[in-house]
């Protein structure tokens, strides 16, 4: 499909419309496609959605300006309402369809700056008292747990959540029942 | 409501948690030494989650949610 194509058949389609740029090699991709699918279920008849290979369509890509995937566009009469990259919270995408569904930017689903800024500060104290405190024992568990707040600070998530979850679940599956 | 856990659901709450378990660590890594610093110091921890990430342990003791913003929309 050319970037013509795209963009004639996204102006007549008569439902807003959710494009969603993955690849089958994409690890966040098939992490937030059951949510995508979920959702596409939820809006059908309202919100069209649309996937992409990303890797057919490199110049689609590039005219959008699309430089990560999994990327998901909202357009709302054939005009770009908001868009999100990389692995998002159901929130976020619910977010991206209705923005869609209303052609309205959408809201933030991130915490609020204040609470961004609690995060890195109190990260940094943590790190500087463990640096001061002398990086052993305990200041090195108060410097690690320093620098994931001041992550989550800036990305809003958390770095090891997903290994330790992982893992979690494994224990569990291997754990005898009964 | 419990006014006590009103106000640590509230942003002032919230920040003098924070600055509260900030100085907790800090006599737990700096003044004190040995175990007693090391359980200071991770006991100071708890409430500087609680107060980073919107929650509060206590609440349930006086019959409120754990979570902060249910707190304030007084659910």
């Amino acid at each position: 499909m050319t970037d013509k194509i795209f963009f004639e058949r996204l102006r007549s389609n008569p439902r807003p419309v959710v494009v969603d740029f993955w690849a089958p090699w994409c690890g966040p991709c098939q992490v937030i496609a059951p949510a995508v699918e979920k959702l596409s279920a939820e809006f059908a008849g309202r919100v069209d959605l649309w996937k992409v290979n990303a890797d057919q369509q490199p110049e689609l890509l590039r005219s959008l300006h699309i430089y990560g995937i999994p990327t998901l566009i909202a357009f709302h009469n054939g005009r770009e309402v908001g868009r999100h990259t990389g692995a998002a919270s159901a929130l976020a995408l619910s977010t991206l369809f209705k923005s869609a569904l209303t052609g309205e930017k959408p809201e933030r689903t991130g915490p609020e700056l204040t609470d961004r800024f609690l995060r890195l500060g109190a990260g940094l104290a943590l790190v500087s008292l463990a640096i001061i405190g002398g990086l052993s024992g305990t200041g090195l568990l108060v410097a690690g747990l320093g620098a994931v707040i001041m992550f989550m600070g800036i990305y809003d998530r958390c770095p090891v959540y997903r290994v330790v979850s992982e893992r979690l679940k494994n224990l569990l599956r291997r754990a005898p029942t009964g | 409501m419990n006014l006590f856990v009103k106000f640590m659901a509230s942003p002032a709450g919230r920040i003098t948690r924070i600055v509260a378990s900030i100085v907790l660590v800090a006599l737990g890594l700096l003044v004190m030494h040995g175990i007693g610093g090391t359980i200071v110091a991770i006991i100071g921890l708890v409430p500087l989650l609680a107060g980073l990430f919107d929650f509060c342990v206590f609440a349930p003791l006086f019959g409120a949610p754990m979570s902060g913003p249910k707190i304030r929309a007084g659910k």
